[in-house]
């Protein structure tokens, strides 16, 4: 391609060296379609823990809330290359998964080891974003619904549960736009995703700096407009409640 | 001292926070027939609310017994579900819930407790609406109607439990001027047909005009009570004296 030659006699140290995209282009794009399937995939898997995790957290009972407690203070103050590593050579040391691969880049054996750990360490963060959805709802609904005779867990469902998972949808999208920047550490363990494309281009062509650029930008395409479109639909959703 | 017609009874009932520190309720006793209106009255933090809480135990009391229908409902091993479908209860700021429309708002429990079919639940909402002038508001959601509207709908939904009684914690507190009156009306009509009430409120003139009888409150006591007439125009307590001449 004509581009091409523009790139001839930079060093391969340059931030803008980009003569490996016509071979790479698409070996990129698939990192980061795997590196959205890892975010997406492990923040809907979090979403059940996380509210059972919330739930029992807002529990009268205090053995119930302790053993909820403990899991979202371990997973919340332990780095998440630990529990991936910990998650990756333990857990899934016993539980061997066929090497299995979908969508042809997909590979499962380590994809669900990865998708597991990250949805363990969300489902930490995610149960603290609905306690606090839940605590927002303001404490005259549930008396509504108690004082009409439904029971404690018919109030959360039919008046709580529905105006906090409303509330909070905001910092769910949100929560994707971090793991889309978390998963990044998946790359350790030889996850095929954006950060491990751009170490194999990297030690592939010798160029050494320019594939990250190109992972930085990526990753900038879909974080910024994506946290911008959220804060968008917070501030009519604030409108909106006003009313 | 059975008496048939005793709807409700409160006896001694006591309610303190902060481990005894404060006493919300000081032994209070209270009397509410089969069919009788019930307005109390006191300067705020007196206890009133707390008292009308406690008759449905969204406050639970600390002692004391609250009897209804022949049944301890402060006694722990009681299903207060149960009984509090035989409670309505009307709140200063509404609550209506916000998600659901104005027919699910009345609807949602008679069909969560299996009251009703959801023909029956919907002829019952519906009927009850006109009943209001507001069935045209059926599928409208609650942050389109005004104060007045919404308390008048969250009155509506309590009815339509088919309650034995009916509870109003300052039911016109939060509404602007121009609707204190429709939400009285209503109230006034449900009290001519027969509707056992209490009522928590501070409109003397809707409580000497529609109660049977007034309780004054004042620091968790009930200090005096008896008809309208007795209690405004003869006051005993200086206290009474004095609140009234204040709000008079």
């Amino acid at each position: 391609m004509w581009w091409t030659n523009l790139f001839k006699d930079m060093s391969s140290t340059s931030f803008f060296n980009f003569s490996f995209l016509p071979a790479y282009a698409g070996y990129f794009l698939q990192g980061m379609a795997y590196t959205l399937l890892l975010a997406v995939v492990s923040v809907a898997l979090a979403v059940i823990p996380a509210l059972l995790l919330a739930l029992m957290r807002l529990s009268k009972r205090k053995a119930i809330q302790c053993v909820s407690g403990a899991y979202i203070a371990v997973f919340r103050s332990t780095p998440l290359l630990v529990q991936l590593s910990i998650i990756y050579f333990g857990l899934f040391n016993a539980i061997s998964i066929p090497r299995i691969t979908i969508l042809g880049f997909v590979d499962l054996s380590r994809f669900i080891p990865g998708v597991v750990a990250l949805a363990l360490n969300s489902s930490a963060y995610v149960a603290e974003i609905f306690r606090a959805g839940i605590l927002a709802v303001d404490k005259g609904q549930t008396e509504a619904a108690r004082s009409l005779g439904l029971s404690s867990w018919q109030s959360m469902k039919l008046v709580v549960l529905p105006q906090a998972i409303k509330n909070v949808l905001p910092a769910l999208a949100n929560e994707i736009v971090t793991m889309v920047k978390e998963s990044s550490i998946c790359s350790m363990l030889g996850m095929a995703e954006l950060m491990f494309v751009s170490k194999t281009v990297a030690t592939g062509t010798y160029i050494t700096l320019a594939p990250y650029t190109i992972a930085a930008l990526i990753y900038f395409c879909i974080n910024y407009p994506a946290s911008k479109a959220i804060e968008a639909i917070e501030r009519r959703m604030r409108r909106g409640d006003k009313q | 001292m059975a008496t048939s017609n005793k709807l409700i009874s409160v006896q001694h009932l006591v309610k303190e926070y902060n481990n005894g520190t404060v006493k919300a309720l000081n032994d209070c006793s209270l009397n509410i027939a089969q069919g009788e209106v019930v307005a109390i009255i006191g300067p705020s933090g007196s206890g009133k609310s707390t008292l009308l809480r406690s008759l449905n135990l969204l406050e639970v009391p600390t002692s004391g017994q609250i009897i209804f229908d022949g049944v301890n409902l402060a006694d722990k091993s009681v299903d207060i579900n149960l009984h509090r479908q035989k409670m309505g209860m009307v709140f200063q700021h509404f609550n209506l819930f916000p998600h659901k429309t104005v027919l699910q708002n009345i609807t949602m429990a008679p069909l969560a407790l299996k009251k009703k079919t959801p023909e029956e639940a919907q002829k019952q909402a519906m009927g009850l609406l006109e009943r209001i002038g507001l069935a045209d508001k059926a599928n409208e959601y609650p942050n389109m109607l005004s104060g007045g509207q919404k308390q008048r709908i969250a009155i509506v939904r309590a009815l339509a439990m088919d309650p034995e009684v009916m509870l109003f914690d300052e039911p016109t507190s939060a509404l602007d001027p121009e609707m204190v009156g429709e939400v009285l009306d209503l109230m006034r009509s449900l009290a001519k047909d027969g509707m056992t009430m209490a009522v928590v409120t501070h409109e003397m003139g809707f409580a000497r005009e529609v109660a049977d009888r007034v309780v004054f409150m004042a620091e968790g006591k009930i200090l005096e009570e008896g008809s309208p007439s007795d209690l405004f125009d003869y006051p005993k307590d200086p206290r009474l004296q004095d609140f009234l001449s204040k709000v008079l």
